[in-house]
């Protein structure tokens, strides 16, 4: 008779314990629902939008104007849209003549400074960390991990055209931001 | 019998680790009053629901402010981003704009349940800690109010303004310090933001701080009676739970059906524009109709003011000398607090939606209002055209060739690139030109053009260098030292010291050369 009496009590004393239980994580898993809801809307909220490419053909000069075997160099004004903001970026570019008119981004493959073409020593030369190209962009010695990066280019009405790229830096291969 | 007694303390203490660990033990015991059940223990879940609508407030501003720029310029454009373009945007902003006004209610609601209940007496902090939230909840509506920059921002701001400045005395004061000038401007802007997102919300904090942490208000009471409170207290925070939700999913589905209003930028609106402030301030927006002039600044603000000065003093007008005059002094204050600003509220809310439902000139105004609004929600979102201050673009229209910038133009257009006419004109021989005789050293160009440009006046994110000359500490010599030297002039990485890649002759021309550039 006691025994059944306290398996009774007991059992009454683990529903009792069961109830508790659930009113305690009841509260926790109505919280966590909300919880849910707002982080699903804060992380479409928060995720990377894609900037916008200007994918447009920047007129760089007529084809008759380039000339000689040093690199010219050019600014080309090339319009970001990202957000809520269009702005407005110069980037400099060498065009290599005698190189059937190849386009270079002056933008160093290492940490992304522009680089420079200095005539004493015919190479370009990136002053941020001592990289040095050779005429045709290959890489010759410093810290970048590849030579730099050829753009796109056209002819249209004997004017040379280029539409700007950039790439991810301080990789081997070229991969296109 | 031995072996179960140590085993049910095993139990219990295996059951408090949170209390063990943690500091909510504690908490709980100071949120816990007289238990009651029923509708009672139902009115009593305001807490619940004021909790969740202040959270949710935080969590909805701070993703606001993801993307939100306080600036006369960008301001609006930003706020219309995030309604037309980044996802779920309009709502989150929904959320937190009739968000506020939910939580103004459920505050006054909250404090309401107190004072039947008669919180002030046994929990004084608790009573002053809920009546400094609702008078901070109400700062942070005005100031919230203005952010978006858009025509009713900016009217709302302005009768802030009328408000302050027709306080007496004090009022031009006022009026200047809330302004920051003597007219709205992007200072305005500026002050508002900073109260808004950063005072208010710090104070809140503090309030919470002080009520949960630092205040005891504990009843000291029996072991025995304690288990039997936490065990009322696990059912209450249940039912705080349910309360919280069932209003989330109200609001939340109010807040995707109803966007957070949003009209075209102030400078563009219309002569004639009506504002209307948020719901919770209908009431003295209507009172104000009623009221000439400076009569009127006192009212707004001294009504307030007295309303919420009256509810923080309640928990101390027991004292004696009070108490002779009137036998309750505490309830019948209330009651005539109370019963006061509720009839207030209710009958000025309900005239002011009367009166603009029912006048036939403010309602055709206010259709109109509504139709731009609607009219610009469904315009496509037009981006910020940012002018890149000192580049080559503005420099070039100025310059000589015009017509040749023109030519450009037009040959863009003909290839139908319709907003093309900044971004060619580059192509344009002349600036080479320009740039390679006109200016720097070859020295300047090889070493230090490729971050500062080639005319000084910056790359990107490096700094420009037209105008440093006028600056202290940049004179030539200066600059030469600072070639040499960075780092003794304040400069970081990535600019490097020269002193070994410049000769001297170099650093000189260099240092005359970026002396002499002058902004224009």
């Amino acid at each position: 008779m006691p025994d059944s009496n306290r398996s009774k009590q007991s059992k009454e004393r683990e529903v009792d314990k069961g109830r508790r239980n659930f009113l305690f994580l009841l509260p926790f898993g109505i919280f966590a629902g909300l919880a849910a809801t707002i982080t699903t809307a804060a992380f479409r909220y928060l995720r990377p939008a894609k900037p916008i490419h200007d994918e447009k053909w920047n007129d760089i000069a007529p084809i008759a104007e380039l000339k000689g075997d040093k690199p010219v160099m050019r600014s080309i004004v090339v319009e970001h849209q990202a957000g809520w903001a269009s702005t407005l970026e110069e980037h400099f570019v060498y065009v290599l003549p005698n190189k059937g008119n190849e386009v270079l981004s002056s933008m160093c493959p290492h940490e992304g400074c522009n680089v420079a073409w200095r005539s004493d020593t015919n190479q370009f030369f990136c002053p941020c960390h001592d990289s040095y190209f050779s005429l045709d962009g290959e890489r010759l010695s410093g810290p970048a991990r590849r030579g730099l990066d050829p753009l796109p280019t056209r002819e249209q009405n004997g004017v040379l055209q280029v539409k700007y790229q950039s790439y991810v830096n301080n990789t081997e291969e070229r991969i296109v931001r | 019998m031995n072996e179960e007694a140590d085993k049910n303390l095993l139990d219990q203490q295996k059951r408090n680790w949170v209390s063990r660990w943690t500091t909510l033990g504690d908490i709980e015991r100071t949120l816990i009053d007289k238990p009651s059940s029923g509708f009672e223990a139902w009115a009593r879940t305001t807490a619940g629901v004021v909790v969740m609508l202040l959270s949710l407030q935080i969590i909805t501003g701070l993703l606001l402010g993801f993307y939100y720029v306080p600036s006369t310029e960008s301001a609006h454009t930003t706020v219309e981003y995030i309604e037309k373009v980044v996802p779920a945007g309009s709502w989150i902003r929904s959320l937190h704009h009739y968000g506020s006004m939910w939580l103004t209610l459920w505050l006054v609601l909250h404090l309401a349940q107190m004072f039947w209940r008669a919180t002030y007496r046994r929990r004084p902090v608790a009573w002053i800690a809920s009546v400094l939230l609702l008078a901070l909840i109400l700062a942070s509506g005005v100031t919230g109010y203005s952010l978006p920059w858009d025509a009713r921002a900016f009217f709302g701001t302005r009768v802030t303004e009328g408000i302050a400045g027709g306080l007496p005395l004090v009022g031009s004061a006022v009026r200047e310090w809330i302004l920051g000038g003597p007219e709205i401007s992007p200072i305005t802007l500026g002050r508002f933001f900073a109260v808004h997102v950063m005072v208010v919300p710090i104070l809140i904090l503090l309030v919470l701080a002080a009520r949960l942490f630092v205040f005891r208000e504990r009843a000291l009471v029996s072991e025995a009676e304690e288990r039997r409170l936490e065990v009322w207290m696990h059912r209450q925070v249940f039912r705080n739970a349910i309360s919280a939700a069932v209003v989330f999913i109200l609001l939340a589905i109010y807040s995707w059906k109803y966007f957070a209003p949003l009209g075209p930028a102030a400078d563009t609106a219309a002569p004639g524009y009506l504002p209307r402030p948020g719901a919770q301030f209908l009431w003295l927006f209507q009172m104000l109709k009623y009221l000439p002039g400076r009569a009127a600044s006192v009212v707004a603000v001294a009504l307030p003011g007295l309303i919420l000065l009256g509810l923080i003093l309640l928990p101390f007008l027991n004292a004696k000398p009070i108490k002779r005059l009137i036998p309750h002094p505490r309830r019948t204050v209330g009651v005539v607090i109370f019963s006061f600003s509720f009839l207030l509220f209710t009958v000025l809310t309900i005239l002011a939606y009367w009166k603009d439902a029912t006048d036939p000139i403010v309602g055709a105004q206010l259709r109109r209002q509504q139709a731009e609004e609607v009219a610009f929600r469904s315009a496509p979102f037009t981006p910020l055209r940012a002018r890149t201050s000192e580049s080559v673009i503005d420099e070039q229209s100025d310059a000589k060739d015009s017509g040749k910038q023109a030519d450009n133009a037009s040959k863009n257009d003909n290839q139908g690139n319709g907003n093309t006419a900044v971004s060619n004109v580059n192509a344009s021989s002349n600036m080479q030109t320009n740039v390679l005789t006109g200016g720097p050293p070859e020295s300047y160009i090889i070493n230090c053009s490729a971050c500062h440009g080639t005319r000084g006046q910056g790359v990107q994110k490096f700094p420009k260098l037209i105008g440093v000359g006028s600056k202290p500490r940049r004179s030539v010599e200066d600059i030469i030292a600072l070639l040499n030297d960075p780092k003794a002039y304040g400069l970081e990485a990535p600019m490097r010291s020269y002193a070994d890649k410049l000769t001297e002759d170099e650093k000189r021309e260099i240092a005359e050369w970026v002396a002499s550039l002058k902004s224009k």
